[in-house]
């Protein structure tokens, strides 16, 4: 199902690496200012540690600008407007195009359920698509063996904060579903984040029902569940 | 704004027809939104709303709008009504809305004074039944004598408290209608109390 012109190189590879680094860089910072607590040792030592965390923060920034500038501007990042899943499941290039459009939907819903801080793997989700068996059934079926794929590919990496507005064990099938909901929806372009921040508070709704049909790998449970509220969002 | 002749002033626009709108959560979550800012600002106060509670409140009442949806198109004006009463049953099992402070532009002994929550939820509740009736069946409902009675809303908030199916009971009783106080959240019981209601008894 991939569609990669052999006269072009594969950005996503990169892209993945830069994101990873500039991922890596950002908890690191976060880890090592929670980890060193400077207040607590004596005035000369605390000031000496100070300097140097500091130097350490500059370089982790200039570092992380310069993954996330290379990441945005050289390799670009396709934001296609209005996906959807029944066009994108049709289409020639479907696996970029659902890779983009996932990352980017998933960018937008970690922030909107407070979990900002996890890794999205735009190639894990590439790789889901691709294996997928059933591209010319109903959209809440493709939708629901998607999010069963995505999940056994971990297209999202890492721990959310306890902050989140979902448990640590639902952050995972809620921001999936949250993604395939959406990608399922009637919407006019100008209705996209609307409609985006509508499925996100849809599966926060719903996300006992949500966890229990992905804990249990249940497809029918959960294209039940795209049935019932893709044209709601 | 308790007046329902232009009940499409105070909702966003919308390409679709209206009961298609309001089943979708960033339509219902945005026409919810401007009423809760318009009907506040007239009765001077200012509402916190809770966007989590309003999304699960939505999908409660889209389950149970489907649940007792009935298969007879006959019953359909009369189920819009009903969709409407039980709206304002899951928005009065767990309200959305906090107001900051106390209503400044209201007689005291007003409704909105009284309850300023749940008046804001009931007047929503009858504005989207108002504009839908008046798109689907060229209707224009407007409400009883009892919205100005400030017993019978005090008799509401009081009745909720023991069981939330009052609510539909209620809007039926301000759009001028006689509940069926037994079952008052039961599609199919309503029916059946209108067609007792309508048949003659034997002398």
């Amino acid at each position: 199902m991939s569609s990669q012109s052999p006269l072009l190189p594969d950005a996503m590879p990169l892209r993945e690496a830069l994101r990873g680094l500039r991922h890596v860089l950002r908890k690191g910072g976060e880890t090592l200012k929670e980890t060193m607590t400077v207040d607590t040792l004596p005035p000369p030592a605390a000031r000496l540690a100070g300097a140097v965390l500091r130097e350490v923060e500059a370089i982790a920034k200039g570092m992380d600008d310069a993954a996330s500038g290379l990441a945005k501007k050289v390799l670009g990042n396709p934001d296609p407007a209005a996906p959807s899943l029944h066009r994108i499941t049709g289409q020639q290039d479907g696996d970029l195009a659902f890779a983009a459009a996932f990352y980017a939907a998933t960018q937008a819903v970690l922030k909107r359920l407070d979990a900002p801080g996890l890794f999205i793997s735009e190639a894990a989700a590439r790789k889901a698509f691709q294996n997928l068996s059933l591209p010319s059934a109903p959209d809440a079926e493709v939708a629901a063996a998607l999010t069963l794929a995505l999940q056994d590919a971990k297209a999202l990496k890492g721990h959310a904060d306890l902050t989140a507005r979902v448990t640590p064990s639902a952050i995972g099938p809620v921001t999936l579903f949250a993604v395939m909901l959406w990608l399922q929806s009637q919407r006019p372009e100008a209705e996209d984040e609307a409609a985006l921040d509508a499925a996100t508070d849809l599966a926060v709704a719903l996300a006992a029902d949500i966890t229990t049909a992905c804990t249990a790998r249940d497809p029918a449970a959960l294209a039940a569940l795209y049935a019932e509220f893709a044209s709601h969002v | 704004m308790s007046d329902l002749s232009h009940p499409e002033y105070h909702l966003p626009p919308t390409n679709e027809p209206l009961r298609i709108s309001v089943r979708r959560l960033r339509w219902f979550r945005a026409a919810f939104q401007k009423f809760t800012q318009d009907l506040g600002a007239e009765i001077g106060c200012v509402f916190h709303l809770d966007e989590p509670k309003l999304a699960e409140i939505f999908v409660r009442w889209l389950r149970a709008i489907e649940r007792q949806k009935p298969a007879d198109k006959s019953a359909r004006k009369d189920y819009f009504e009903f969709a409407a009463g039980l709206m304002l049953r899951e928005f009065t099992a767990d309200l959305p809305l906090k107001a900051l402070s106390a209503p400044r532009n209201v007689a005291a002994d007003s409704a909105a004074a009284f309850w300023p929550e749940g008046y804001v939820c009931t007047l929503f509740c009858l504005t989207v039944h108002a504009a839908a009736a008046e798109q689907e069946f060229h209707d224009h409902p407007d409400v009883a004598p009892a919205f100005d009675d400030l017993r019978q809303w005090w008799s509401f908030r009081e009745n909720i408290r023991q069981d939330n199916g009052f609510s539909v009971g209620f809007l039926q009783l301000l759009l001028g209608h006689q509940p069926n106080w037994a079952m008052p959240d039961v599609f199919r019981a309503r029916l059946q109390h209108e067609i007792s209601e309508a048949t003659p008894r034997p002398v």
